[in-house]
């Protein structure tokens, strides 16, 4: 155990390695772990801003499916209505057009009612004619005739 | 011109491959042995970190950039756990010791004799395996961080570290008229304390290592001389004590390592009013 020149020698190898290992090791590969621990950092905080953007967009997103679906409940609703509305007037129409034709049919009945009647008049004094003809020629009693004739046209009208 | 030792035992092969360049001069000899470890080590530690740095991948690290990464990850934050200012010496300097240490240390769990065998085959009389059993080294490394903390203590606060070698603490307890005579002895108290902060550097390491190898020598020369059963128990005994002061040698690394910080950190402390 003694001091000696190996000491000075020591201290020689001991600074020149301090110096090449900063130099050759430290430096260098500080000087990456740190340029490393930045990109992770910066790799980090873009993937915060990328969740807060997706979170923003899925609010975004959240809010026009709520809004889309506001506007088509309200779009349904006033189809529903309009719907109603049209099923209401056609409904309506339908009715106003039974009764126009109802009311047309009745009429129509009505002035076929009167041509028949009309038809009925004319054959029944054409009948009473034929008949009066035939009694006139068989024997000429107006009396009893004329009864006759009465209760003929009064059958016939009836059955007419 | 090398020293050729006879002695026999333990004592035997505590001696060193030395080289006297003056016979009058205890000053003037060189531990060859120790020089050509160190500068081994330095070189494939060198050699290491240039190969290392030529194929550094700026991606996920693996294998051995992987393994460095964890160590300097390791330094970086112990240095910023304890030095609170900034130098970009600081972590080179505490990676360096670390490492350079505790491959000096590492060398210990290498066969006792085996060094020193081997070293004989080519004439040469002593080989001690261990650089930090030799206190040379670690007092070289003390020494070097001693006036780093002196550089800093006078480039930074040259007046408060003066004041603080007169005054602190005892001037300062004191009487004005007797301030003069307390300075001197305050002063020589602290060159004491400021002198044992190397001092305790190097010999907590040098005592370490060294009764590191001397168990070594021991536990060999107890149990190889004890026939078959010897041999086999002096083997586990061996490994037991090899693997234990693996450990010790990494932890010598941390506390120099970690002291050196430390003192470093005390140097660049501004002071307090």
């Amino acid at each position: 155990m003694s001091i000696d020149l190996t000491f000075i020698g020591q201290i020689v190898v001991f600074l020149t390695l301090v110096w090449l290992m900063k130099k050759h090791l430290y430096g260098p590969m500080n000087e990456l772990m740190e340029a490393r621990s930045r990109k992770i950092a910066e790799g980090l905080a873009a993937a915060e801003a990328g969740q807060d953007a997706k979170a923003r967009a899925e609010a975004e997103v959240e809010k026009q499916l709520a809004k889309a679906r506001r506007d088509a409940q309200a779009i349904l609703s006033k189809a529903e209505s309009r719907a109603a509305e049209i099923n209401e007037e056609a409904v309506h129409k339908a009715r106003s057009d039974a009764e126009q034709i109802i009311a047309a049919g009745k009429e129509e009945i009505e002035a076929a009612v009167e041509r028949a009647r009309q038809e009925l008049r004319s054959e029944v004094a054409s009948i009473a004619l034929s008949a009066a003809e035939q009694i006139v020629q068989a024997e000429l009693d107006a009396k009893r005739h004329t009864a006759l004739i009465e209760s003929i046209i009064e059958r016939e009208y009836q059955q007419a | 011109m090398t020293e050729q030792g006879h002695e026999s035992g333990i004592a035997g092969h505590l001696h060193y491959w030395t080289l006297h360049l003056s016979d009058s001069n205890p000053f003037l000899q060189i531990h060859l042995d120790t020089m050509l470890l160190t500068i081994v080590i330095a070189a494939a530690m060198v050699w290491f970190s240039k190969r290392l740095g030529a194929q550094l991948t700026s991606g996920a690290p693996t294998g051995a950039q992987n393994f460095v990464e964890s160590i300097i990850e390791f330094v970086n934050q112990t240095v910023s756990d304890n030095f609170p200012s900034k130098n970009p010496l600081i972590a080179p300097l505490a990676l360096t010791i670390f490492v350079f240490v505790f491959l000096c240390n590492t060398m210990d769990i290498l066969p006792a004799f085996l060094m020193g065998h081997i070293a004989s085959l080519f004439g040469i009389p002593h080989f001690r395996p261990v650089p930090t059993n030799d206190l040379n080294l670690p007092a070289a490394m003390a020494v070097s961080v001693f006036a780093m903390v002196l550089y800093y203590e006078f480039k930074l606060k040259p007046v408060h570290f003066c004041k603080e070698l007169l005054f602190e603490p005892f001037t300062n307890l004191v009487p004005a008229p007797l301030k003069p005579i307390v300075m001197p002895i305050n002063l020589i108290l602290k060159i004491v304390e400021e002198l044992a902060k190397p001092l305790s550097l190097a010999f907590r390491l040098f005592g370490n290592m060294f009764a590191g190898e001397v168990i070594f020598l021991l536990i060999a020369f107890l149990l190889l001389g004890g026939g078959t059963i010897g041999m086999i128990s002096g083997f586990f005994v061996g490994l037991g004590w090899s693997m234990f002061h693996l450990f010790i040698g990494l932890l010598q690394a941390f506390i120099f390592m970690i002291l050196t910080i430390v003192y470093l950190s005390i140097a660049h402390q501004a002071p307090e009013h």
